[in-house]
């Protein structure tokens, strides 16, 4: 399986949604998918071209653009492509359809992007904090705008 | 976790302190008598924000402070974070240079093994076994000592190259610890295969397959177990790795003393990658000649991209994406740690286990609460 073929099958199934696909090298591979199209993209992933090992989920935020990209690198046990698969959702309300059914390991990547960024994974089984206190949900500390030391330290929160 | 329904079930919290874990997180186990029937695993207690930190600091700063992600796995840390950047900015690293991190990572696989797999018959009762594990891995401690000068958190890798050249005499002085340590390496298995309580604690406990192991995302020794070759050294090789000879080490059993020989077939390998490396390591400069990167990196700006880079972990698949926007700071900087996925998978493990087993299956993951946590 190599990375060329790889876009050309996704492109080709799912031609609204893929969008700025591009081949970087051998193993590397990107492309933008719709946020409505996410999960049936990554279920196309994992049954028609063996990218069964999800490596992680996280969100980028931009706040000029006022976006915020999540991103999933998607690899395989079978081959050494990697796929970096992004969605763009808007900043003020960021949600997108939880991957979790397709990939049982999103779970605790997904945890840890919603209360990081406050990005709502709708359908997740268990939306709560990972490694958070419940003190902190709403901060959303890995946004840029987050005020950070000496403003917002824990004891000043408690 | 939800209320205690029936008269015999109970909850008990395995932590955040206590001597069974490998770092601070909370196991809680719904039990019904021995029998585990329900499991919860909160994180959290050492959540350090490395990632936030990252995007706060140069990234001649961020070295020391990947080093602090997991101190075992300093070194292959900063091979995947100095990995990034060298891919992001297009610098070549000399060959001897290569040598080197493969030298320095494969005596830190050594130590992590050695803790590990001494850890472990800690938590499963056989306490000397840390004792005989830590004396080990104290020569192979050394050993980095004289390289890097420390033994835990280094900041060994600059960007192209390493910090200093390897001492004279290494290889005089490696090679006995090495030797020494492959007869030991046949001692330990010899006792794991002997030893009637190790079996009893150790065979056919916490099985996984490879389906199972594959759905939950786990890497490394814990699914090598299973029968997978995956092993990014050979996948998606970085360094030399690709000119080297060495095996992927596999097991079919997947339970609890699987993963431990598969550690044990991994240091012999680890021993002979060494080998190799001291042969063959050729002269030349440890920095890109007629390139400003040298032992005092200048001030970057690196071009505007995105990488994600993976290394070999001692426990499985390390990765790191970078973003640059251009400044002299990496826009954000996801940590991909090989203990995250795995810490993730204990829940389903457990269930239907006795008590006694969790700390025996927990052990023969290798953890390290400090990485999954960040």
């Amino acid at each position: 399986m190599d990375a060329r073929t790889i876009i050309e099958s996704l492109s080709s199934e799912f031609p609204e949604a893929i969008s700025e696909s591009e081949v970087e090298s051998e193993i590397r591979v990107r492309a933008y998918v719709a946020a409505e199209k996410a999960k049936e993209t990554c279920q196309y992933l994992k049954d028609s071209l063996q990218f069964d090992h999800l490596c992680s989920v996280c969100g980028v935020d931009y706040p000029k653009r006022g976006e915020i990209e999540v991103v999933y690198h998607i690899a395989s046990y079978e081959h050494p492509v990697v796929l970096m698969l992004k969605a763009k959702l808007p900043r003020d309300s960021p949600e997108i359809e939880s991957v979790v059914p397709v990939y049982w390991n999103a779970n605790w990547y997904e945890r840890e992007t919603y209360e990081l960024y406050g990005l709502m994974f709708k359908n997740h089984p268990d939306l709560r904090p990972l490694v958070l206190p419940e003190e902190m949900l709403g901060e959303w500390p890995l946004r840029k705008d987050y005020e950070g030391f000496p403003n917002k330290t824990a004891r000043n929160l408690v | 976790m939800e209320e205690i329904v029936g008269p015999n079930e109970m909850i008990v919290h395995l932590g955040p302190q206590h001597p069974m874990q490998p770092g601070p997180f909370r196991l809680n186990l719904r039990l019904k008598g021995e029998t585990v029937v329900g499991a919860d695993v909160e994180l959290g207690y050492i959540h350090k924000g490395i990632e936030k930190i990252l995007e706060n600091k140069t990234y001649l700063q961020g070295i020391p402070i990947v080093d602090r992600i997991c101190y075992l796995v300093a070194l292959t840390n900063e091979e995947c974070f100095v990995g990034c950047v060298e891919k992001l900015a297009g610098i070549e690293v000399p060959e001897r240079a290569q040598y080197i991190r493969v030298i320095i990572e494969e005596l830190s696989r050594l130590q992590s093994h050695l803790l590990g797999m001494g850890e472990y018959g800690e938590f499963i009762g056989f306490v000397s076994m840390f004792m005989y594990t830590i004396k080990e891995r104290e020569d192979i401690l050394t050993l980095i000592d004289m390289v890097t000068g420390a033994r835990v958190t280094h900041t060994y890798l600059k960007f192209g190259g390493v910090r200093d050249d390897l001492p004279e005499g290494f290889k005089e002085t490696a090679l006995p610890v090495l030797n020494n340590l492959k007869k030991v390496i046949d001692d330990y298995e010899e006792m794991f295969a002997t030893d009637s309580i190790y079996r009893e604690r150790a065979e056919g406990v916490g099985i996984l397959t490879a389906d199972v192991a594959k759905n939950l995302g786990v890497s490394g020794p814990a699914l090598r177990a299973t029968g997978v070759p995956f092993d990014i050294r050979k996948n998606e090789p970085y360094l030399v790795y690709k000119d080297l000879d060495f095996k992927v080490c596999t097991e079919t059993a997947g339970d609890c003393a699987a993963r431990v020989r598969v550690r044990l077939n991994e240091m012999r390998e680890s021993i002979y990658i060494l080998e190799q490396c001291l042969d063959r390591i050729p002269d030349g400069p440890i920095f890109p000649v007629n390139s400003p990167y040298g032992r005092r990196t200048p001030v970057m700006r690196v071009d505007p991209g995105e990488v994600f880079h993976r290394v070999e972990d001692p426990r499985g698949e390390m990765g790191m994406y970078m973003i640059s926007d251009g400044s002299d700071k990496p826009h954000r900087v996801k940590v991909r740690g090989p203990y995250f996925p795995t810490l993730q998978a204990l829940p389903p493990l457990i269930i239907g286990t006795t008590v006694a087993d969790v700390a025996a299956i927990s052990g023969s993951m290798d953890g390290c609460t400090s990485e999954a946590d960040r």
